[in-house]
C-alpha cells in the first residue's frame, strides 16, 4: 500500500511537470515573436485607440461605467508601480486612494473648493505624504523590513483607516460624504458623461507616459532589479530602501490622483474606499491583468471590471467565487497574468544601450 | 469590586479567544514559514460547519466536534494540491492562500448571504460567583483554550511526532535525509493549523455570530499577534496573541471602542517595526 502510494505521488508532479513543459513552450515562442515584432506597443496602442472610440459606440450609461473603470485602471497602475516594479505588497493601497478620496470631499464640502487645478493637485498631495509618511515608517530604517512585514503594514493600515472614517462622525461615519459638488473649471461643471470620460482618459495617457518613462529610467532598472534580487542591488551601491520608499510615495501620489476623481465621478465617498475592500480589488486587478507591465494594470483593471459588469445580473452571487478561482489559477500557472499571454520577458524589463544580438533563439 | 472581576473575566475570555485563532495560525507561520492568509476563512468555515448542524436539528456540540475534522481534513487536501506548489516563494504563498481565502469567502457569502446568524450557546446561563454573573460559555472557551494550549504543547514538545515536525522546522534536507517524510510532516501540520482553526471558529460561533467576513476580523489580529509574539516558535505567537488579545479587549475600557481598536494596531506595528524578532525570538517550542 506505501507503495502504491509512492506511485501516485510521483505520478502527480510528472504529470503537473508536462503541463509547465508545455506552458513554457508555448511562451517560449511568444518570447521569439515578441522580441521581432515588439508587441507592447501594439498592444498599448490598441487599448488608447479602444479607449478614445469607446464613448461613440457606448450607450451613455454605459460611459459612465466607462469612466469608472478608467479611473480604476488609473489606480490599478499606482499598485503595479509599486508591486510589479518594486516589489513591494502594499495590501493597503486602498488607504491612499480613499484619503485622498475623503480630502477632496471636505474640500468640496466645507471649503466649497471644486477648481479642478485646486482638487486634483490636492488630492494627489494628501495621497503622496500619507504613502510618505507610511512607507518612510515601514520601509526606511536601521533593518532592512520584511516583505511580510510591510504588506501586514499596509493592510493593517488600511484596516485601521476603514475603522476610523466608520467612527469619525465628521467624516460621516459609516455614510460616508453623499453629494459632492461637481469639479468645475471655469464655470463649466464636469459631471459624468462624455467630457468626464475624455478628462479621465486624458489624465490616464499623461500617467501612463511619465510612469512608463519612469519604469525605463535607470531608477526602474535599478528597481526591477530590486524586485528580482534586492541584496545583489544593494551590493551594487543602490540604497534599496530609498529607492523602495522613493516608489512608494509615487505610488501614493498616483493612487491620490486616481482617488480624488472618483470621488467627484461617484459623487461620494464611503469608508469602504479606504478599507481592505478596495485595496484587495486592486491586487485582482494588477495581478490579473498581469503585474510589472503597466499595461497589463489597466487591461486588468478593465477585464475584471468588465467581465463583473456584464456578469453581474445573472451571476452576480457566484462571480467572487469565479474570480477567486482564477485569481487562484493565475498564480498558479501564470505568475505573471495574463499579458503574458501575448508579451515576452524581455518587453517588461525594456531594453537598455545597444540592441542585444537576437542570434541564439532566431528559426532557421 | 464586583465590576472590576467582570472587566477582568471580559478581557480574558477575549484573550483565550484570540489564542485560540491564533494558535493554528502561529503553527502554520512558525513551523512553515508560510503566512496563510486563508486562516480567517478557515476559522469562517468552523463557524459554518456549526451553523450547518445546528440548523440541520443535530445538537450544536455535534458541529462542534465534527468542524476540527472536517476543516482539518479540507486543509490536508489543499495542502496537498495547492499550498505544496508555494513552499519555495513566501510572497507567492501568500497571495495564493489570499485567493484561496477568497474563494471559501465568498462561497461562505453565497451560503449564507449577508446575514448575521446565531447560534445558540451550547452551555447557556451564567456562572453565578456572590453578586457576580459571568456567562458559562465564555468560561468554557477559556478551558478549552488552556487545554488545547497545553494538548498542542505537549504534542509538539514530547511526541515523535512533534519531534519530527521541529527536526523538518529546524533542517528541512537533514530530516529528509534522516528518513522523515517531510512533505507528509507539512501536509499533517498545515491540516492540524487547519483544524485548531476550525475548532476556534465553531467555539467563538455563539459568541459572534455568524456573517461572511468574520474570519477577515480576525485574520488581521492574528497576524499582528503573530509577527508581535515572534515567528519561529510555539510560544512566541501564543504569548502575542494573549497581549494583543488583552490589550484590544482592556482598552476600551478606557476609551472609545474604535481609538482603542486603531491604537492596538499602531502600537503593534511600532512594536514589530524595532523589535522585528518579536516578543520572544529563537526558533523551537
Amino acid at each position: 500500500m506505501p507503495k502504491a502510494m509512492g506511485a501516485v505521488k510521483q505520478a502527480i508532479p510528472a504529470e503537473i511537470g508536462g503541463v509547465i513543459d508545455a506552458a513554457a513552450g508555448s511562451s517560449g515562442t511568444v518570447v521569439r515573436a515578441a522580441a521581432a515584432r515588439k508587441i507592447l506597443p501594439i498592444v498599448e496602442g490598441v487599448v488608447l485607440i479602444a479607449a478614445l472610440l469607446a464613448p461613440l459606440v457606448l450607450q451613455d450609461y454605459l460611459t459612465v461605467f466607462a469612466t469608472r473603470v478608467i479611473i480604476l485602471a488609473l489606480f490599478a497602475l499606482s499598485f503595479d508601480l509599486v508591486w510589479g516594479y518594486a516589489g513591494i505588497m502594499s495590501f493597503g493601497q486602498a488607504l491612499f486612494f480613499g484619503s485622498a478620496g475623503y480630502g477632496v470631499a471636505l474640500l468640496a464640502r466645507d471649503l466649497d473648493i471644486t477648481n479642478i487645478f485646486l482638487v486634483l493637485p490636492a488630492g494627489t498631495l494628501i495621497g503622496l505624504t500619507f504613502a510618505l509618511l507610511l512607507g518612510g515608517f515601514l520601509l526606511l530604517g536601521r533593518h532592512p523590513s520584511s516583505v511580510i512585514f510591510v504588506s501586514l503594514g499596509t493592510l493593517t493600515g488600511s484596516y485601521a483607516a476603514d475603522r476610523l472614517a466608520r467612527g469619525w462622525y465628521y467624516l460621516g461615519g459609516q455614510n460616508g460624504i453623499p453629494s459632492i459638488a461637481p469639479m468645475s473649471l471655469a464655470g463649466y461643471e464636469f459631471t459624468e458623461g462624455p467630457a468626464f470620460y475624455y478628462l479621465v482618459l486624458g489624465i490616464l495617457v499623461v500617467v501612463y507616459l511619465l510612469c512608463r518613462f519612469l519604469v525605463r529610467s535607470q531608477f526602474g532598472l535599478a528597481l526591477a532589479g530590486l524586485r528580482e534580487n534586492e541584496q545583489r542591488i544593494a551590493f551594487f551601491g543602490y540604497k534599496a530602501q530609498h529607492l523602495k520608499a522613493i516608489i512608494f510615495t509615487i505610488g501614493g501620489a498616483v493612487a491620490g490622483l486616481a482617488g480624488s476623481l472618483y470621488a467627484f465621478h461617484e459623487g461620494f465617498v464611503w469608508p469602504n474606499m479606504v478599507g481592505v475592500v478596495v485595496s484587495t480589488q486592486v491586487v485582482l486587478y494588477v495581478l490579473f491583468g498581469g503585474s510589472g507591465t503597466l499595461i497589463g494594470a489597466v487591461i486588468g483593471a478593465i477585464i475584471v471590471e468588465g467581465v463583473s459588469f456584464w456578469l453581474s445580473d445573472n451571476y452576480r452571487d457566484i462571480w467572487p467565487i469565479i474570480l477567486g478561482l482564477l485569481l487562484l489559477l493565475v498564480i498558479m500557472f501564470r505568475p505573471l497574468g495574463l499579458i503574458s499571454f501575448v508579451l515576452g520577458e524581455r518587453e517588461r524589463v525594456g531594453s537598455f544601450g545597444a540592441k542585444p544580438k537576437e542570434k541564439r533563439n532566431a528559426a532557421p | 469590586m464586583a465590576n472590576a472581576f467582570v472587566a477582568a473575566f471580559e478581557i480574558l475570555s477575549f484573550g483565550a479567544i484570540i489564542v485560540l485563532i491564533v494558535l493554528g495560525l502561529g503553527i502554520i507561520a512558525s513551523m512553515m514559514g508560510i503566512f496563510n492568509f486563508a486562516q480567517g476563512e478557515f476559522v469562517l468555515l468552523g463557524a459554518y460547519i456549526t451553523y450547518l448542524a445546528y440548523a440541520k436539528g443535530l445538537p450544536i456540540w455535534a458541529g462542534m466536534v465534527a468542524a476540527p475534522f472536517v476543516v482539518g481534513a479540507l486543509g490536508f487536501a489543499l495542502e496537498a494540491l495547492i499550498i505544496r506548489r508555494f513552499y519555495a516563494a513566501p510572497i507567492v504563498a501568500m497571495l495564493g492562500t489570499y485567493a484561496l481565502g477568497l474563494i471559501i469567502r465568498e462561497s461562505v457569502r453565497g451560503l449564507i448571504g449577508g446575514f448575521y446568524l446565531t447560534v445558540p450557546e451550547p452551555i447557556g446561563g451564567s456562572i453565578d460567583i456572590g453578586a457576580m454573573h459571568i456567562s458559562a460559555w465564555r468560561f468554557t472557551i477559556i478551558i478549552i483554550t488552556l487545554l488545547v494550549m497545553g494538548l498542542c504543547y505537549l504534542l509538539l514538545s514530547r511526541t515523535s511526532f512533534g519531534l519530527r515536525v521541529r527536526a523538518t522546522l529546524e533542517n528541512p534536507s537533514l530530516a529528509r535525509a534522516s528518513g522523515i517524510s517531510t512533505p507528509l510532516i507539512y501536509g499533517a501540520t498545515f491540516a492540524f493549523g487547519a483544524a485548531l482553526a476550525g475548532l476556534a471558529g465553531a467555539l467563538i460561533v455563539p459568541v459572534f455570530s455568524l456573517f461572511a467576513d468574520l474570519g477577515l476580523r480576525f485574520l488581521i489580529q492574528g497576524f499582528v499577534a503573530v509577527m508581535v509574539g515572534g515567528v519561529g516558535s510555539f510560544i512566541g505567537p501564543v504569548a502575542g496573541a494573549g497581549l494583543i488579545g488583552t490589550l484590544s479587549a482592556a482598552l476600551p475600557w478606557v476609551m472609545a471602542p474604535v481609538v482603542a481598536d486603531v491604537l492596538v494596531f499602531v502600537l503593534a506595528i511600532v512594536f514589530i517595526k524595532f523589535r522585528p524578532q518579536g516578543l520572544i525570538a529563537g526558533k523551537g517550542v
